[in-house]
């Protein structure tokens, strides 16, 4: 593969499902060697799926296939001293180990950081994790749908009032433990010169999402004046239009909030005398009138395919989009003109589609190369390694 | 153990404005960076002007969660349009190791500042460039919001209740993720740079970047070529059941269980007292309980109803299940959780008035953060401009009555 930006680095990942393989992908993506390392039955992913016609098959799995490209694969039973020793020997020279274990069970284990830096004082041990190494839940079972709603993500931003609050249809705190383990962890890595070594990253999912998104905009005014706001299911409820409407195959994202975007909206919808109503004239009485107006757009939207609203809507600068399914968005003229659809080859699939890099480093270009490891693929290789460093240092120590 | 913190000694010129760019800004600062936001009074940052506002003052130094999304980050105000202020911040980058900016592609260009011009003060610059759906290709300069950019990568076909239409994510997700992946892809390219003394322009797509949370949806179209469509609290693979969010006792009062395997479900049976429809035999088996997922989670919820969401956590998790109270805004605040990790923080801003912000939304062993609130605009041109750049007081003062320091 090319020289990744983060070639040199080496990595030992104990991950299960999304948040420590994704963080671990985001390094191995763009060039640093990553080991994943499974219990004997591998990473819980596997049997997942999504799989190719619904057969299960644990090296067919599509999420695991997607999170774990680029990286060496080996199994190791941590429940066996053996299997402890060898994990450590890993450890030894590795820059990193990215691990989203039960805070407890690494302590069972003697894997928690406070053992790890005696190892190796340079180790930068990032654990993500629900809820966090600390804390009154951080001894709690959970899993990704239990962490988001303990952000408050889903009471104040998604769903119906008076429904259920609502994930968003994915592994979102997951992800976002992880992408905030990857850079916390790689700064981490970067300035061991200045900090005198490693030092242990413990990512809380719930409590990332928690402050950056919803405390973000939320805690100080709640804290100010004791009042807070809740899911409304309209989309923006001070401004209109901002919502989500039916179209003729679909929907769309309707937005045309200045007046210029409003004016925009206007002349694509044909300038229909309605919209020259003075309850329709800025962003916010149009809201106030919201149930009047949005019936009158959707009778247009309804004429219209979501791919010409938008087309229209953002030749006369109204920030409408099509709300893109995920066949439509995997087959993106953008998305292919910039080569974001990638296929790596596996042995037993042959070619499998994956998504392209999240950024683009010109001068160290990241992305997919290899797939997933097959369980225990590089036993041998790694375990032999391993082998031959020992005898080295018993030969040195002789 | 306090030791330094592992960004010391970098500089950033931040010219990211709203919310992405200054949360990567923010996080490189949590981590030790020194970061300058580059912005002017000449057009104020629609983020400085969003209510609530400190004491109810309106003004764009007191828009409280302008102070918490932009804390880390310093600022200097620079009249862009102003000639003399663009060789200001060229002169400013001359001194940094990095720039972000989260425009339109074309926009740096247009005010004199592209890759190029940066190259031409600083030679390896790092530059981060993070529009909506990257610098080139035919969807380039599409308009989005930040709360509808994931409609154009599927993700929002797939959020809604279970088989019914989209529903909104009512704010922009997509943001601070995005903030927080670029200070990441920053830093992958200052280890390029490390090993190879070469720069490089960063080209993040915010539309790239978060399709790849759609990639359980994406996996099974590239897979079986199904389109997706929202399944509301269930697992997205349809690993296991029950898997929802359940009314509790209380206004608009929910709680979150999820179980995976035999061994929770045993302890959710447990839990309830073991009443005769939960042993019943289509619920004995994984399968089971995921073919019959609705009877299931309306039985389920029928139970849940009469419990306080706090107390039910703790009792499932006594249980070994995987539950949570489902928390509102004020929750958020008062959480035991979050006040142990101190997630949100009181801290008494410059112009005197207290206000509560994030801190340090992860936790480092050694190094920990001083989390001050976001800057009041112009706040380091001082020790910029004369110090950094060694104005003399007669050259700063001029330039200020010239509103270019402005």
């Amino acid at each position: 593969m090319s020289d990744g930006a983060l070639a040199p680095l080496r990595i030992i990942e104990l991950g299960q499902m999304v948040s420590a393989p994704y963080c671990a992908k985001l390094f191995s993506d763009y060039g640093a060697g990553v080991i994943k390392v499974e219990p004997p039955e591998g990473d819980v992913a596997r049997q997942w799926g999504p799989f190719p016609n619904d057969e299960p098959h644990p090296e067919k799995g599509g999420l695991f296939l997607f999170l774990n490209t680029n990286k060496q694969g080996i199994t190791l039973d941590l429940d066996d001293q053996g299997g402890r020793d060898l994990f450590c020997d890993l450890l030894r020279d590795a820059d990193a180990l990215i691990e989203n274990q039960r805070p407890r069970q690494m302590r069972e284990w003697g894997l928690d950081y406070a053992s790890l830096r005696k190892i190796n004082p340079n180790l930068v041990m990032i654990s993500i994790t629900p809820f966090g190494q600390t804390g009154p839940y951080s001894g709690w079972n959970g899993y990704d749908l239990n962490a988001f709603h303990l952000s408050g993500t889903g009471h104040r931003y998604c769903g119906r009032p008076g429904e259920a609050p609502l994930e968003h249809g994915t592994f979102s705190a997951e992800y976002f433990g992880a992408i905030a383990g990857a850079a916390w962890g790689l700064a981490a890595i970067y300035g061991r010169d200045v900090t005198g070594g490693g030092q242990e990253i413990d990512v809380s999912c719930a409590e990332a999402v928690a402050a950056l998104f919803v405390g973000a905009q939320n805690i100080g005014g709640y804290a100010q004046d004791g009042t807070f706001n809740r899911r409304t299911g309209v989309g923006m409820p001070l401004g209109a239009p901002a919502t989500i409407l039916p179209c003729k195959d679909g929907h769309v994202w309707m937005l045309a909030l200045e007046p210029a975007q409003w004016d925009g909206l206007a002349r694509v919808m044909g300038s229909p005398d309605w919209m020259q109503l003075e309850m329709f004239q800025d962003m916010f009485v149009r809201a106030e009138n919201a149930e009047a107006m949005y019936p009158l757009i959707t009778q247009w939207t309804m004429e219209h395919t979501k791919a010409e609203i938008m087309e229209r809507c953002q030749a006369e600068g109204c920030p409408t989009t099509a709300i893109l399914s995920m066949d439509e968005a995997a087959s993106h003229p953008h998305l292919r003109e910039r080569e974001y659809m990638r296929t790596v080859d596996h042995p037993l699939l042959g070619p499998v589609p994956n998504l392209g890099p999240p950024f683009r480093l010109p001068e160290s270009p990241g992305g997919a190369e290899r797939p997933a490891p097959a369980l225990g693929q590089d036993n041998e290789t790694i375990f032999g390694q391993l082998e031959s460093k020992a005898a080295r240092r018993e030969g040195a120590a002789s | 153990v306090t030791a330094a913190l592992p960004l010391k000694g970098l500089r950033i010129a931040n010219f990211g404005w709203v919310w992405a760019g200054p949360v990567a800004g923010q996080t490189l600062a949590f981590l030790g960076a020194e970061v300058f936001k580059v912005e002017s009074r000449a057009r104020i940052d629609i983020n400085r002007t969003l209510p609530p506002f400190a004491e109810g003052v309106r003004d764009p130094d007191r828009s409280l969660q302008n102070h918490a999304g932009w804390a880390g980050n310093g600022s200097v105000s620079l009249n862009l349009k102003k000639p003399e202020a663009k060789q200001l911040a060229l002169r400013l980058v001359a001194v940094c190791d990095a720039v972000i900016e989260n425009f339109g592609p074309g926009a740096m260009d247009d005010l004199g500042l592209g890759y190029e011009a940066l190259r031409g003060a600083r030679e390896d610059i790092v530059m981060l460039s993070m529009p909506a759906a990257g610098l080139y290709g035919p969807m380039k300069d599409v308009r989005t919001y930040g709360m509808s950019l994931t409609s154009l990568t599927g993700l929002d076909s797939i959020t809604g209740y279970l088989d019914g239409p989209p529903i909104p994510v009512e704010n922009a997700f997509s943001d601070p993720y995005n903030g927080v992946l670029g200070a990441f892809a920053l830093l992958t390219a200052l280890m390029y740079r490390r090993r190879t003394g070469k720069g490089q322009h960063i080209d993040y797509s915010q539309q790239e970047a978060m399709m790849q949370l759609a990639a359980p949806a994406f996996m099974d179209f590239a897979m079986n070529k199904r389109a997706g469509a929202p399944v509301g609290n269930q697992h997205p693979l349809h690993a296991g059941a029950p898997h929802g969010v359940f009314p509790c006792v209380g206004d608009d009062r929910w709680i979150s269980i999820a179980v995976l395997n035999d061994a929770e479900w045993a302890g959710l049976v447990s839990a309830m007292g073991a009443p005769g429809w939960a042993q019943a035999s289509e619920y004995a088996t994984h399968e089971g309980r995921l073919r019959n997922v609705d009877d299931l989670h309306e039985r389920l919820a029928a139970w849940t109803a009469t419990k306080d969401d706090y107390d039910l956590a703790q009792q499932l998790q006594a249980h070994g299940v995987a539950a949570a109270p489902v928390l509102n805004v004020s929750d958020l605040l008062n959480d035991p959780h979050y006040r142990a990790r101190k997630t949100f923080i009181e801290v008494t801003h410059p112009l005197g008035f207290k206000e509560t912000i994030y801190g340090a939304y992860v936790k480092m062993s050694d190094s920990t953060p001083d989390v001050q609130p976001g800057p009041t605009i112009g706040r380091d041109n001082d020790y910029v401009f004369k110090n950094l750049l060694g104005l003399t007081p007669e050259e700063y003062e001029r330039l200020v009555a010239d509103e270019v320091i402005y």
